[in-house]
Parts: structure tokens; C-alpha cells; sequence
């Protein structure tokens, strides 16, 4: 969908390469979050592949289609764009704002008027109760809903979104990173997601680029990425808490001792997880039980056991390295 | 002092002298407006140029009102009168008109451009849809800061010629005569809020109610 080539690209009077011989592929309906720390050239790769900045050397291929020869215009109508501080325009509603790009397509009225009222209420805004009120009149949160709406009007294969959850505070942005994921369930988006905040990168990305100062250090999936990380200073981003991250990351059910193997019958002390839950609610359920192991459902049937030593010995395998 | 009076006894004058008072003001803003906003969106457009143009205007504003009169009075072609009255009292309008439409314009949060841009806006469809109503309410200021200024410096026309106001301040100054003074300066003053509380009207009109909480409004 997306094929970044070997692009560079150095600022007017910068010692180094902003971006620096990135190659990367995004393939369709996946998110792809940049990663690392500021500086590292990830929003710069982001505002290379809409052109608004033109990178130095190296080719970006949309759909097959080399980016240097569409208009930018053009081009940027068909790639939805979420940027941190959102950029809604002041002095327009916020049924005016999400209606922007539809109008610069010039679509039909009415057709505009019935697409924003939609889109309104999929990022969980009342149509009647904001639409016609101004960005200012907004709380933080209704305004990032508004910036994704608005990116998403046109219905874009690809979005770019820059620190989209960012300008708000931590319990809002959880929300709003579910329910984005959620959304994304239903219409599998080309997503390039820039953060620097890795525990979002982990929570968004179907795919992680990990940079610093300009070049990519690491691609894979978080898991992956979690369990093998490329150096140290890939090993310091992800953090200390690797194994309980990984934790997360993990379901249940690819952990378990399957029921038929086990001598006595699992569920005796009554604390189930479902199969596809993350190890670290399983560990939760221990701990707050006083267990050392939990039954693992799926729906009503218990399938299996999930032991305390079973999950240390898995840690111990995939990030077990002595420090 | 009995100034009312002096208006009742001289009705016919002070009639014609305001009217021409205002055409000459109306005409000034009209012209100002016009070139001054489109030289404003320019050098919003080309920073380079923009510090010599702010600058021009400034010097400009700073040569007293009656010595401009004087010096362009004296070029061929412009001599007494009208003309010269209006060329002088565009050029001081230039300072703040100017000065106004580029800051407003340079003065869109960045973030905001950027994602107009990001959206697929063309160069011209960022400055009309984005940059030019978000400067509108830093405009009004100037518009506003212009239109008294130039009612006000349009009095001194009356040393080339014009016979508006201005006339009645000076010859009240030349004669001793009070009153004749406070008749011109008051419909001067009255002129001034008046086209000014007109000017608030319009704003109001044109600046969109998300930007009122900058116009210092509600």
C-alpha cells in the first residue's frame, strides 16, 4: 500500500540527516507506528509520504504510484491527516470543519451534510449537540474526536496521524485509543501512526518502526520487538517492564497446559480467564486470589491451566537475558 | 460658550463643510482599503519584502500631516484640493492598515495551517479559507485605529484647499473664536465615533462567532 524507498532527508543547516536511508513497507489495512525519541525523524518520514516535505533522495510509492509525480493537493484529499495540536479551524463549526475535505472534492451537498452528521456520531459526538458550536467551545477530547471525523471524511484508504491522542489527558486517551482500534476493526485503515510514547506504539501497532536520529533501529511486530529487542537503546525505549509487557501482549490460551493433560480439574478454585485474554489479566486473577494458577475458558468450556510457573518460564524464555 | 448656536446660526456651512468632510474620509477608506489590504496579503506572501514596506509606512507616519500636505501640493499635477488631500491621507493610512492585514495574516496559529495544507488545501485556498478570516479580527483593529486617524488628519486638508472641518478650527483659531473651534472639533469627533461604531457593525458581521472571543468580544 504504502513502499517508502530509501528516502533522506537533511534540513537547511542541520548537522545531520533528519531521516537517513529509511526503507520501510506498509501493507494495507494495518497500523504501522514510528516510534523513538523526538528528534528521531519520525513525523518528518509521516509529512514525507503526503509531501509536505519533499524528501532529498529515495522514492515513496503509493498504491504503486510514485508520490513525486501526483499534485499534492490532490494527493493529500485521498490521505486522511490527524496531527497533534488537531488544527481545527477556528472560525468554522465543527460540522464546517469535518466538511473540509468533502468540499474540496467538491462533493454534493447533501451527500457532505449526511457523511459528517455520520461521522460525528462514529467518533461518539452528538451531531446536534456540537455541530454547530466552534472549536473553542470544544473540551480537548471532543476536539481530538473531531480531528479524526474530520480525517476520515472522504473516506481516505490511508491515514497519517501525528501524536493524534496526545493533547489529552491519560485516562481520555485510553479511551480514545480503544475506540480508534475499535473503528479501525471496521474499516482496516492504512494507518501510519507516529508516537513517542511506547506503551501506545505497543497498545497501537499492528507493526512498530523503532528510529533514532533519523534511521531505523528496529521493524517488526511489538511483539517481536518486545522479545528480541535489536540493542540497547531499543531495550531502554521499551522500558524495564519488557516481561510484563510481553505479558500483555500474549493470550492466555498460547500459554496453557490443555486440560486433558492435567490430573485434577483446573477450575477448582472457581478463577477463569478466557482463552483470549492477555496473560496479565490471568496474573491479576492470581494475585488477587491468592493462586498460583488460573482455568482457562473459552466461552463457558475450560480448555486449560494457566500456572505461575508456567508464565515465569515463559518470560524467562523470550526476554530472559540475565539483566 | 454657546457652540450649538454657532451651528444654528451657520447651517448652510457647517452642512457643506461636514459633508465634504465625509466624502473626503468615505473616498480615503475605500481607496485605503483596497490597496492597502492587497499590499498587506502580498508581503504576507513575500517576508522579504515586508520589512521595507512595514518600515516605509511607519516613516511615512511619522512626518507631520501638515508638512505632506505642503509637499505634495507642490508636485505638478496634484497642486491644491482634492487630490492631494486624498493621496496624502492614503499614505497615512498606510501604516496601520498594512501593518494589521500582515500581522492578522502572520498570526494564524501555525498548526492550523499546517493542517489545512495536510488536507489538500492549494496555497491560495489556505490564505482565503484559513489565513484571511482568522486575521479578520486583527484587520478591524487597524481598519478601526485608521478610520478615526484619518477623520482626525483630515482637518489639516483645509491648508490645501479642502473646506471641510478643518476650516472651521482653523478660522475659529485665526479669529479668537471659540465656538467656531468646538463646532468643528465636535462634529469631527461625532463623524469619527460614528464611522467607527459603523466599522463595529460590519466586524461583527464579518468576524465568525469562533473568533470573537479573540476580537475581545463576549
Amino acid at each position: 500500500m504504502i513502499r517508502v524507498d530509501n528516502i533522506t532527508k537533511t534540513f537547511p543547516g542541520a548537522e545531520r540527516h533528519a531521516v537517513d536511508r529509511v526503507t520501510f513497507n506498509v501493507n494495507e489495512g494495518n497500523i504501522c507506528v514510528f516510534a523513538g525519541p523526538s528528534g528521531c525523524g519520525k513525523t518528518t518520514i509521516l509529512r514525507m509520504i503526503n509531501r509536505l516535505i519533499e524528501p532529498d533522495e529515495g522514492e515513496i510509492f503509493i498504491n504503486g504510484e510514485n508520490a513525486r509525480t501526483m499534485n499534492p493537493a490532490t494527493l493529500r484529499r485521498t490521505i486522511g491527516y490527524v496531527i497533534q495540536q488537531i488544527g481545527l479551524l477556528p472560525h468554522r463549526t465543527i460540522e464546517q470543519n469535518v466538511a473540509i475535505v468533502p468540499g474540496l472534492l467538491k462533493w454534493p451537498r447533501d451527500k457532505t451534510r449526511k457523511r459528517v452528521l455520520e461521522l460525528l456520531e462514529m467518533v461518539g459526538l452528538d451531531p446536534g449537540e456540537v455541530g454547530r458550536k466552534y472549536p473553542h467551545q470544544l473540551s480537548g477530547g471532543q476536539m481530538q474526536r473531531v480531528g479524526v471525523a474530520r480525517a476520515m471524511a472522504a473516506d481516505p484508504p490511508i491515514m497519517l496521524m501525528d501524536e493524534p491522542f496526545g493533547a489529552v489527558d491519560p485516562i481520555v486517551r485510553v479511551r480514545l485509543q480503544d475506540e480508534f482500534l475499535h473503528l479501525q476493526q471496521a474499516f482496516k485503515k492504512t494507518i501510519c501512526f507516529v508516537t513517542h510514547d511506547i506503551n501506545e506504539a505497543i497498545k497501537m501497532g499492528d507493526y512498530l518502526v523503532i528510529l533514532n536520529a533519523g534511521r531505523i533501529i528496529q521493524m517488526g511486530t511489538p511483539i517481536e520487538v518486545l522479545t528480541s529487542p535489536a540493542d540497547a537503546f531499543v531495550r531502554d525505549l521499551l522500558g524495564d517492564d519488557r516481561g510484563v509487557k510481553i505479558l500483555d501482549l500474549t493470550r492466555s490460551g498460547s500459554l496453557m497446559e490443555p486440560a486433558n493433560a492435567l490430573p485434577e480439574s483446573p477450575g477448582r478454585n472457581g478463577c477463569t480467564v478466557q482463552a483470549v485474554q492477555p496473560v496479565k489479566i490471568a496474573l491479576e486473577m492470581m494475585m488477587k486470589k491468592n493462586a498460583d494458577q488460573v482455568g482457562v475458558c473459552e466461552g463457558e468450556t475450560i480448555v486449560g491451566i494457566l500456572t505461575w510457573n508456567g508464565i515465569k518460564e515463559h518470560i524467562n524464555r523470550v526476554s530472559g537475558d540475565g539483566s | 460658550m454657546n457652540f450649538p448656536g454657532f451651528i444654528l446660526n451657520n447651517t448652510g456651512l457647517v452642512y457643506e463643510y461636514t459633508l465634504n468632510h465625509i466624502a473626503l474620509v468615505v473616498t480615503v477608506l475605500v481607496l485605503s482599503l483596497l490597496l492597502w489590504t492587497a499590499v498587506g496579503l502580498v508581503i504576507s506572501r513575500y517576508d522579504r519584502m515586508a520589512e521595507a514596506v512595514i518600515g516605509l509606512g511607519n516613516v511615512v507616519f511619522c512626518i507631520p500631516s501638515i508638512s505632506l500636505f505642503g509637499l505634495f501640493m507642490t508636485v505638478p499635477g496634484l497642486g491644491l484640493g482634492r487630490r492631494t488631500a486624498t493621496l496624502v491621507l492614503v499614505l497615512y493610512a498606510m501604516m496601520p492598515l498594512v501593518r494589521s492585514v500582515y500581522m492578522g495574516v502572520k498570526s494564524v496559529d501555525p498548526a492550523v495551517i499546517d493542517a489545512g495544507k495536510g488536507m489538500g488545501m492549494t496555497g491560495l485556498q489556505v490564505l482565503f479559507k484559513i489565513q484571511v478570516p482568522m486575521a479578520w479580527p486583527m484587520v478591524f483593529a487597524g481598519i478601526r485605529v485608521a478610520v478615526v486617524l484619518i477623520t482626525g488628519i483630515a482637518t489639516m486638508a483645509t491648508f490645501i484647499g479642502e473646506k471641510n472641518l478643518g476650516r472651521l478650527i482653523h478660522q475659529g483659531i485665526t479669529r479668537g473664536n471659540a465656538d467656531m473651534i468646538f463646532a468643528g472639533a465636535v462634529i469631527v469627533s461625532i463623524i469619527a465615533l460614528l464611522l467607527d461604531h459603523i466599522m463595529g457593525r460590519i466586524q461583527r458581521k464579518i468576524i465568525s462567532p469562533g473568533l470573537r472571543f479573540q476580537a475581545g468580544e463576549q
